[in-house]
């Protein structure tokens, strides 16, 4: 049963790329928010 | 709406209905006359091009003459890519890039708002196109064949010049046919300016497409030299980062360029536009503050995936941070501000840091990473002569784009029966 079964470690692969990707889509909310404010001088 | 146009056409002076040829010696004329210098020619900035010009000139012929090596370039076996890949076509293209951006949201998202200043950037993209694209003849050893990939001799079709060459041929096309109805303006052809402004749509569409695939093909390009580029700068993805930051250059060269072109020739632009004017920069640099933070992550995501962290605690490392944070961060923080509060010098001041940044990621690709393990003593630094050329190539197209402007409706309104066929 044993051979049959491939456990992938997501993290010691992929793990900071999955990271980064993840940290990007929330920051870039925060970013377009800033981005849009209006203060007007 | 019949009645307007009427209306329209019946209040348009003969004078304003642009030059009619009845004979080929009218147009000849005309031509003659159009080509005559207008207005005070000692200008300081004539005193001062003109020389580097034609100093330019003289050393283009003897380059074709005698060839890349020394004492006209600094090039060799281990530095084949100098200045002129480096900066006139690799990063001229780059800046081009804003005519394929501002088409796409003019003409394809309908964003009127940026259809001011369109021409003027179709205009100085197909300028770039042809003096910066055009300078690599300069950079062909053998350049008297330069016409083989597109007559078929030997097509090539596994090289990456080969996509090039063609995409810089078929661009340069299509940008002429997207500017093409404002030089049937200038010419008064009335006929021809209706077939070629339904043509520019198609133009469009085709100048966008070929666009990505070649400022990707330039990337592509470098590709080739692997164990060449420091891992900090290689990666299999460069195509991607040459086409997502030709999107914030293209648009920063806008902006720069787009600002002293306001600022000489005010006198051409009606009140509207330069009321909207700083709404447009405003608008463009929420677009380059996005694609920075964008290609900011990209970066630093291509870093972690090659395993090429190790390599920041070293000098090319301080290098890399120096390139990244200096100008791509702090310009991209610098757009967003200045768009968030409507400050135009900031706007401005991240445009030109941009560019900067540009320069120095291209350059830093062409000779400043590339062989990286060499001695700084042994490295290639562009002769005097290399350096000559490309001012001259530069000033060769601000001239190109001033004749341009002064006597085509690139700035100023088009003729009104142009502007009665549009609607």
């Amino acid at each position: 049963m044993d051979e049959l079964f491939t456990y992938y470690d997501m993290f010691a692969s992929k793990g900071p790329e999955y990271l980064i990707i993840i940290g990007f889509f929330i920051v870039i909310v925060a970013f377009w928010t800033f981005v849009n404010m209006s203060t007007e001088r | 709406m019949a009645g307007e146009k009427l209306n329209l056409v019946d209040v348009v002076p003969e004078k304003q209905e642009g030059p009619s040829f009845k004979r080929i010696s009218d147009f000849i004329d005309f031509i003659k006359k159009e080509l005559k210098p207008r207005g005070n020619i000692a200008t300081p900035f004539n005193l001062i091009s003109l020389p580097i010009m034609l100093l330019g000139y003289v050393l283009i012929v003897l380059r074709l003459a005698y060839g890349l090596g020394q004492p006209i370039t600094n090039l060799n076996q281990q530095y084949p890519w100098g200045l002129w890949i480096g900066f006139d076509v690799v990063t001229g293209v780059a800046f081009a890039g804003g005519a394929y951006v501002l088409c796409f949201i003019v003409y394809i998202l309908r964003v009127e708002k940026y259809h001011a200043i369109i021409r003027a950037t179709v205009l100085n993209g197909f300028l770039a196109y042809l003096f910066y694209a055009g300078a690599i003849v300069l950079d062909i050893g053998r350049w008297w064949n330069i016409y083989n990939p597109m007559i078929g001799n030997d097509f090539g079709v596994n090289a990456v010049m080969f996509l090039v060459a063609w995409h810089f041929f078929l661009y340069m096309l299509a940008e002429l046919v997207e500017f093409s109805p404002a030089i049937a303006e200038w010419l008064g052809l009335r006929r021809l300016r209706k077939i070629l402004g339904i043509m520019t749509l198609g133009a469009v569409v085709f100048g966008i497409t070929l666009s990505t695939l070649h400022q990707s093909g330039l990337g592509a390009l470098m590709m080739m030299a692997k164990s060449k580029i420091h891992p900090l700068w290689y990666t299999e993805f460069i195509p991607i980062l040459y086409f997502v930051s030709s999107i914030f250059a293209g648009l920063s060269m806008v902006i720069f360029e787009g600002s002293i072109t306001h600022k000489v020739f005010s006198y051409q632009v009606d009140a509207s536009h330069h009321e909207h004017y700083n709404d447009i920069l405003v608008g463009l640099a929420r677009i380059c503050s996005v694609a920075m933070f964008g290609y900011f992550f990209l970066k630093v995501l291509l870093v972690v995936h090659e395993h090429a962290v190790q390599y920041i605690n070293s000098p090319m490392g301080y290098w890399w941070l120096f390139e990244v944070i200096g100008f791509i961060l702090v310009p991209c923080f610098l757009f967003a501000s200045g768009a968030q509060q409507r400050n135009m010098a900031m706007i401005k001041f991240a445009a030109i840091i941009t560019m900067v940044g540009i320069i120095l990621n291209r350059l830093n690709y062409t000779f400043l990473a590339y062989n990286w393990y060499v001695p700084l003593s042994e490295k290639y630094w562009p002769s005097w002569i290399e350096l000559i050329i490309t001012a001259s190539i530069i000033l060769t197209e601000v001239w190109a784009f001033r004749w341009m402007v002064n006597r085509m409706p690139v700035l100023k309104a088009p003729p009104a029966w142009a502007v009665e066929k549009e609607h």
